[in-house]
């Protein structure tokens, strides 16, 4: 991972990108209630950019993705291929209920799983939609986790231990 | 322009085509065979005016598939052209050549219920994902998925 090492040009990459963290959202089938409240969270209400949260068009100026809504068989392969564009390091935050357990969406027929199935996801936040601080608080301790993967030395710290190995107890995937 | 169409109306310009009722306040339901629903629309544009489709919608009466074609003009009357198709072999002329907007609605309803248009220029998916497979309508009220059956999107093993 670039920015993870000792160097002087790494701890200023590593402290650019948690000072300045830039997203985007990508809708993967969710009713636009979650579309609604992160847009919100932009605006001046809420105004994260004061904060240094920037939304970005292109995944490929991207730190944190941010997903909202279950997947659609439609739109699985489209949202791989956004994940994929991101440099790393890259974080996935699934917004929503639909995104963390299925919502009102699950086991339609048009629907996979939740966008786990797809790519992995750091952070998932809850909410029917959640409100525009609890987004602001999800990416807060998105931050919180490139700092702690930062000082580890990449992700897998966070990796779960197969049930027969023997492994130091740390949590997955971090839950707001 | 602006009179409401009246039921003596529709029933004079339309009544050889089927039944006509009125199915609510601003709403002529003509209900008539599959073979003369492209008639029945040809003279709604020209005696009635009705030179606008508003949708076409579609039911699953289990053995018959309904299809309902609602017309709409400049005297605000929405004209219902309903006609019936059996479920095992739903087939009907296309109208997307007398009424151009009607081509999305029939690649609709051909993805999810199954009924073909002759003479479409282009029936092609539209709302169901490109891997979608053949001869699967989900809107059908028989319809079930299968299980163990790929149905799209990403493949379990994650390649």
């Amino acid at each position: 991972m670039s920015g993870m090492s000792g160097s002087l040009s790494g701890n200023l990459v590593r402290w650019a990108r948690i000072k300045s963290p830039w997203i985007t959202i990508f809708n993967s089938g969710a009713c636009n209630a979650c579309d609604i409240e992160i847009i919100a969270c932009l605006m001046p209400r809420f105004d994260v950019e004061r904060f240094g949260i920037l939304a970005k068009g292109s995944p490929r100026h991207a730190d944190i993705l941010i997903v909202t809504g279950r997947v659609t068989r439609k739109q699985a392969s489209r949202l791989r291929r956004v994940w994929e564009q991101i440099p790393e390091p890259k974080y996935v935050i699934a917004v929503g209920a639909c995104g963390a357990g299925g919502g009102v969406f699950e086991g339609l027929y048009h629907v996979l799983d939740g966008p786990e199935c797809v790519i992995p996801v750091d952070i998932y936040l809850a909410g029917c939609p959640p409100r525009p601080d609890e987004i602001i608080n999800a990416v807060v301790a998105c931050l919180g986790l490139m700092e702690q993967d930062a000082a580890h030395g990449g992700k897998e710290w966070r990796q779960k231990q197969p049930a027969g190995k023997a492994g130091h107890a740390s949590t997955g995937e971090g839950a707001v | 322009m602006n009179k409401k169409l009246t039921l003596e109306e529709v029933t004079g310009k339309l009544g050889r085509f089927g039944t006509v009722e009125q199915a609510r306040f601003n709403r002529i339901r003509v209900s008539m065979e599959p073979d003369t629903i492209r008639d029945a629309i040809i003279a709604a544009q020209g005696d009635l005016a009705c030179e606008r489709l508003l949708a076409i919608s579609t039911a699953d009466n289990t053995e018959t598939l309904e299809l309902i074609y609602h017309l709409i003009g400049p005297h605000r009357t929405v004209i219902s052209l309903a006609t019936r198709l059996p479920s095992h072999l739903p087939k009907i002329r296309t109208i997307s050549d007398i009424l151009p907007p009607a081509g999305i609605y029939e690649r609709q309803i051909h993805d999810l219920f199954g009924i073909t248009f002759d003479g479409h220029p282009g029936l092609n998916r539209l709302m169901l994902n490109e891997d979608w497979p053949e001869g699967e309508y989900p809107l059908r009220k028989d319809w079930k998925p299968e299980p163990g059956r790929f149905y799209g999107g990403i493949r379990e093993d994650r390649s």
